[in-house]
């Protein structure tokens, strides 16, 4: 392991201060009566520091480390009974500690907090229990001695309750928060806190999160039982009073108080500990309602702890005492520019003609019923950029989670091959040896972590040249400028190249990439293409879905095709969208209008001016303006990610726009069918309807008479099903329930998101037919759809929408509309929108 | 065999206090994502008054009502004060809020009413025999009137549509709010049903244990064992599971060794859970990309 000057000079920080206070105890600056505290201060703040770097860095709340505690002070009280040698009873301690910690850490990664709190309560509760009944060697609840321990190594006789121990206990301490320093900066911590912040993440870069928290949790049971032994020993006697429950709930209060996960927050910790008594002394309120308060106070006023809470203007303080301006590799206030130097753009190879680096064949994904993809095969040659492509809930993010083993408890069948060895059959954390590295739709990065640890926790050990390689990657993506800042800090383009730069840093043979130019704008595209192409130039095999063809096909070699879990179509970027099957896919297969109401009133109910929304630095919609007039079917046709959803909510007016106006005229009553349903699955169709009225403050008769006019409404199969759960109908039947559940209200608006998303033809064409059928009454209907063709055979008025803008408006009878919808559908309009090539496909396409 | 019968009942009236307990810890849980540890304390407190109005000469039902009440109100009070500005989802924080608040509310039941363990006057005294073991009475209240409770809250739940608005915020809250449920009404509403639970469960276990500042957190600490084995979010599992801890607990303390009864109750738990992560009742839950 390499350390730079700074953590050495922080880590000789704590013996400096133990030797420090050792001088002024033997001095007898210390008074006596203050000598057991001290040692009491330094014993809780391993413990503290045990505790607090435990759920900091792993993320596991302990209430078990009083039994912990219990277990060295018994040991300590055992060892001295039968003569044994102080080390021989710190190693007992501290093997019983580990051991029992690796248990309760590998049982808890299968939990969540809760459970680890309830497994960790019962473990308090088991050891007291234990302790209290098991006299002969505890003592019950008398309690049982400490007499003395002996040192083989010749540190001296430390009498149970002496000074000597006071010494040896801040001693120790010292050693310990001095081990703390470095362990900060190493690969270990930044592991744990990787398997942390984003468990499924942890496993595609080979860190199991089980074994991570085992290894932690033994640590920390292994310092706990060693202080322990430190307070038998410096009091001389050990009774079970001291490991209660509410000594576990103290804790982590003095966790809390001082910071969680942080080195000199556990030494305030281990003082607030040693002096609350004291503390509700003086202010004549008695230690457990101090506690409480102390506790409840610091969870809503200062959840951080009190020490990162000061350490920010301390640190500024001191470099303004100190005059010196900041450091050069201080990250700079606002946030860089990419400084990506202009490179000529690597030209994309010729198409890849190696030997096959993956080989699919047969591969099945079901999720109890669902089959998420069905027989896919492909192959993926070893220099060549595979592109993957289908509507919303094709499988293709399925396809991915075979690749790198992210399928949860999903059944998955078939056989895959990489470079000859058994894919499936090979656990998720060891496909990062085998050279496979994934990129997630969100950039699943370590928030926790900073961008340079974010890569370097990939390695298992860190190296002097590991962390330049890190910086050296890092300067190619452009990330240099923000190395020591967290990646939360960082626009969501920046997180992302962040999220391909963990993927690439071990050079895999094989580079999976998931919606990679999602919410990127433009000029971040063109830059991730050039990236592709490079890493490809290089002898890198690259699996790529996105939704943004454009850029996709900019990058690939081919292009498979997917739909309803399987494959439909495979050819080159310029070829696959000639496809009829392929582009029915997407565009949807509707022929002739359906019959729509003829008079449509000018009035608008719901007004957008200027809309914008963004979702953590994604732009999801801009600048949107927008009329949904009286008595219109307006559809809104895009495809997925184009903003369809955020806009529905705007209109709906459960979300709140960003930027701009929402104008509605007088007291529209707005009713949203939301995408995928959103039923409550576990309610039956009654109570799904029921709960609508009742939300929008219908009760009693009046709730009966609006359930009976909705009812009928509903197909007359669902009407004899009233009392089954909503989880129980098909995905058509769903669709329908939602639409009446929208009903029930009387809206004068319905929108309706998505209403066809996976469902087979017959079935949209009901859902379409009852929807169609409603404006007939005067409704105003909001239709978003994935398919353009289907927006245009059912709507009055259809809004193109590209990448959260209207690309195109107009009403679907108009020729010269229907053109230029399909061209802004695919990319954003007939005027190339990102790159020369782009409009070249834009025009086959017509 | 009259002693199995015995232990047996005696069994399923704890268990049925641990499932009315758990059963408040659950509808909390479902509609606030808080684990309310204060249950207990808070209980408590409302055991206290029942207590005062006791010995005043208020009839016993009057002072379990007053139970229920002051029980409530405290809980509500604590929700609106000290969970609600923490804000949604923050499990692990409102869990350690609550065992602070538990804290206060032990220390003040402590410094009102003295920390002497005090008798809990029992509904009904007596025993009736029945093959051959003499049942006490109170036991048997205890299963009906817990069976009751347990009846009308499955009633309110699967029969009104209050019962259905508050399973659908605690199914989907995302959903909810789309469809516009005033979910903050429905906490308040869980809260409070939940706390009653709590008060009527420390009503009928009281007259058993006594009465001490502490005296509910055993069962409570045994709801928790009940509704991790039930599956932390089922009503059902944590009624079966606490009806089997129930058992278990008295089997063991009867067959087995009384002092080592939650070393036998949490191993069997943890037992049962590392096998079952997801318990009896449970649904696993799948984390997608």
């Amino acid at each position: 392991m390499v350390f730079n000057r700074s953590v050495l000079a922080r880590a000789a920080l704590g013996p400096a201060a133990g030797a420090v206070l050792m001088v002024f105890m033997a001095a007898g600056a210390i008074p006596a009566y203050q000598m057991y505290s001290v040692a009491l201060a330094a014993v809780y703040t391993i413990v503290v520091l045990s505790v607090g770097l435990l759920a900091g860095w792993s993320g596991i709340w302990s209430v078990g480390h009083p039994a912990f505690f219990a277990i060295g002070a018994y040991f300590a009280a055992y060892g001295s009974a039968h003569g044994w040698a102080l080390e021989a009873v710190v190693a007992g301690a501290v093997t019983a500690g580990a051991a029992l910690g690796a248990f309760l850490g590998y049982a808890g990664a299968r939990f969540s907090v809760l459970y680890i709190a309830l497994l960790t309560l019962a473990f308090t509760t088991v050891t007291l229990e234990l302790v209290n009944r098991w006299s002969s060697v505890t003592g019950g609840d008398q309690g049982v001695p400490v007499l003395q321990l002996r040192s083989a190594l010749g540190l001296g006789v430390f009498p149970g309750g002496g000074t000597e121990p006071q010494y040896l206990a801040v001693g120790a301490a010292a050693v310990v928060l001095a081990l703390a320093v470095p362990a900060r900066a190493s690969a270990l911590r930044m592991r744990l806190v990787a398997a942390k912040s984003h468990p499924m993440a942890a496993r595609t870069v080979g860190i199991a999160p089980e074994a991570q928290s085992s290894l932690s949790f033994a640590v920390s049971g292994a310092c706990t039982s060693f202080a322990g032994v430190l307070l038998g020993l410096i009091t001389g006697f050990v009774s079970p009073d001291p490991f209660s429950l509410s000594f576990g709930i103290s804790l982590i209060a003095a966790c809390v108080l001082g910071g969680v996960g942080s080195v000199l927050g556990a030494v305030a910790g281990g003082i607030y500990l040693t002096w609350s008594p004291s503390l509700s002394t003086a202010v004549g309120v008695p230690q457990p309602v101090v506690q409480g308060l102390v506790l409840i106070a610091i969870l809503l006023f200062l959840p951080g702890g009190v020490v990162p809470f000061l350490a920010g203007p301390a640190r500024r303080v001191l470099r303004g005492v100190l005059r010196r301006p900041a450091a050069g590799h201080r990250p700079s206030p606002e946030p860089p520019e990419p400084s990506e130097p202009p490179e000529p753009l690597p030209a994309l190879g010729p198409p890849a003609e190696g030997p096959a680096l993956l080989h699919l064949e047969h591969v099945s994904v079901s999720y109890g019923g669902l089959k998420a993809l069905e027989d896919a095969s492909m192959s993926v040659r070893q220099d060549e950029i595979l592109a993957v492509i289908g509507p919303n809930g094709a499988g293709k993010t399925t396809l991915l989670n075979v690749l790198s083993g992210l399928t949860g408890n999903g059944r998955v069948s078939g056989t895959a091959d990489l470079a000859g060895r058994a894919l499936l059959r090979t656990r998720a954390t060891a496909r990062r040896r085998l050279g496979i590295g994934r990129t997630f739709q969100h950039a699943e990065v370590f928030s926790e972590l900073t961008v340079a640890e974010n890569v370097l926790c990939t390695r298992r050990r860190i190296r002097a040249g590991d962390r330049d390689a890190v910086a050296r990657l890092l300067r190619s993506v452009g990330l240099a400028e923000v190395a020591d800042r967290r990646p939360t800090e960082l626009p969501f383009g920046l997180q992302k190249r962040l999220d391909l730069a963990r993927a690439m840093a071990e050079r895999p043979r094989l580079l999976i990439l998931d919606e990679p130019f999602g919410g990127l704008d433009a000029g971040e595209r063109a830059l991730l293409a050039q990236h592709i192409r490079r890493l490809n130039a290089d002898g890198t095999a690259v699996v790529v879905i996105d939704h943004v063809l454009d850029d996709l096909f900019s990058v690939a070699h081919r292009v498979l095709a997917f739909d309803f879990g399987r494959t439909i179509g495979d050819g080159t970027p310029d070829t696959v969208l000639q496809d009829p099957k392929v582009r029915s896919s997407y565009l949807g297969t509707v022929g002739s209008r359906a019959r729509l109401p003829d008079t449509v009133g000018e009035r608008s109910l719901i007004r957008l001016r200027g809309t914008g929304h963004s979702y953590g630095g994604v732009v999801a919609l801009r600048d949107i303006d927008l009329d949904v007039r009286e008595g219109s079917v307006l559809g809104v046709a895009g495809a997925n990610g184009a903003g369809k959803s955020t806009l529905a909510g705007i209109l709906h007016g459960s979300l709140r726009p960003a930027h701009g106006v929402r104008e509605s005229s007088g007291a529209v009553r707005t009713s949203l069918a939301p995408e995928g349903r959103g039923l409550f699955r576990t309610l039956s169709l009654r109570e799904n309807l029921e709960v609508a009225a009742y939300a929008a403050g219908i009760t009693g008769a009046a709730l009966r008479e609006r359930l009976e006019e909705t009812v009928q409404w509903l197909p007359v199969r669902l009407r004899d099903r009233m009392s089954v759960p909503a989880a129980g109908l098909s995905g058509g039947e769903q669709q329908m329930l939602a639409v009446a559940r929208a009903l029930i209200v009387r809206p004068d608006v319905l929108i309706v998101d998505e209403p066809a998303l996976g469902l087979a033809p017959a079935l949209v064409d009901e859902v379409y037919d009852r929807l169609i059928g409603l404006t007939h009454d005067g409704l105003t209907v909001v239709l978003l759809e994935q398919s353009l063709s289907r927006a245009m055979a059912v709507c009055h008025e259809v809004a193109v929408l590209h990448e959260g803008v209207v690309a195109a408006q107009g009403r679907p009878g108009d020729r010269q509309f229907a053109a230029l919808a399909e061209s802004a559908y695919f990319s954003g309009g007939p005027v190339p929108a990102t790159t020369a090539s782009a409009a070249a496909r834009t025009s086959q396409v017509k | 065999m009259s002693q199995f019968l015995l232990v047996l009942v005696s069994g399923v009236a704890s268990g049925a206090v641990y499932g009315l307990m758990g059963l408040g810890l659950v509808i909390i849980y479902r509609a606030t994502d808080v684990v309310n540890f204060a249950m207990a304390s808070l209980a408590t407190l409302g055991l206290y008054v029942a207590v005062s109005l006791h010995d005043r000469g208020v009839a016993t039902v009057f002072g379990l009502l007053a139970a229920v009440a002051v029980t409530v109100a405290a809980g509500l009070l604590v929700r609106e004060t000290v969970i609600r500005p923490l804000g949604q989802g923050q499990l692990f924080s409102a869990l350690v809020v609550t065992m602070g608040v538990s804290l206060i509310a032990e220390n003040l039941a402590g410094s009102v009413w003295g920390e002497q363990p005090r008798d809990f006057p029992s509904l009904v005294d007596g025993t009736v025999r029945w093959s051959g073991a003499a049942l006490p009475v109170q036991s048997l209240v205890t299963i009906g009137v817990a069976a009751l409770a347990m009846a009308l809250v499955g009633y309110l739940f699967a029969r009104t549509t209050l019962g259905s608005a508050m399973r659908a915020v605690a199914e989907s809250p995302a959903t909810a709010r789309v469809v516009g449920l005033g979910a903050q009404r429905l906490a308040r509403i869980s809260w409070a049903l939940g706390l009653g639970l709590a008060a009527l469960a420390g009503c009928l276990y009281a007259p058993r244990s006594g009465l001490a500042t502490t005296a509910l957190t055993a069962p409570l600490f045994r709801a928790f064992a009940g509704i991790f084995l039930g599956g932390l979010t089922s009503m059902y599992g944590a009624v079966v599971g606490g009806l089997a801890i129930g058992v278990l607990d008295n089997l063991a303390a009867n067959y087995v060794s009384a002092s080592f009864r939650d070393t036998f109750v949490f191993s069997f738990t943890v037992l049962v859970l590392l096998i079952r992560p997801q318990g009896l009742f449970g649904t696993r839950t799948f984390q997608r990309v």
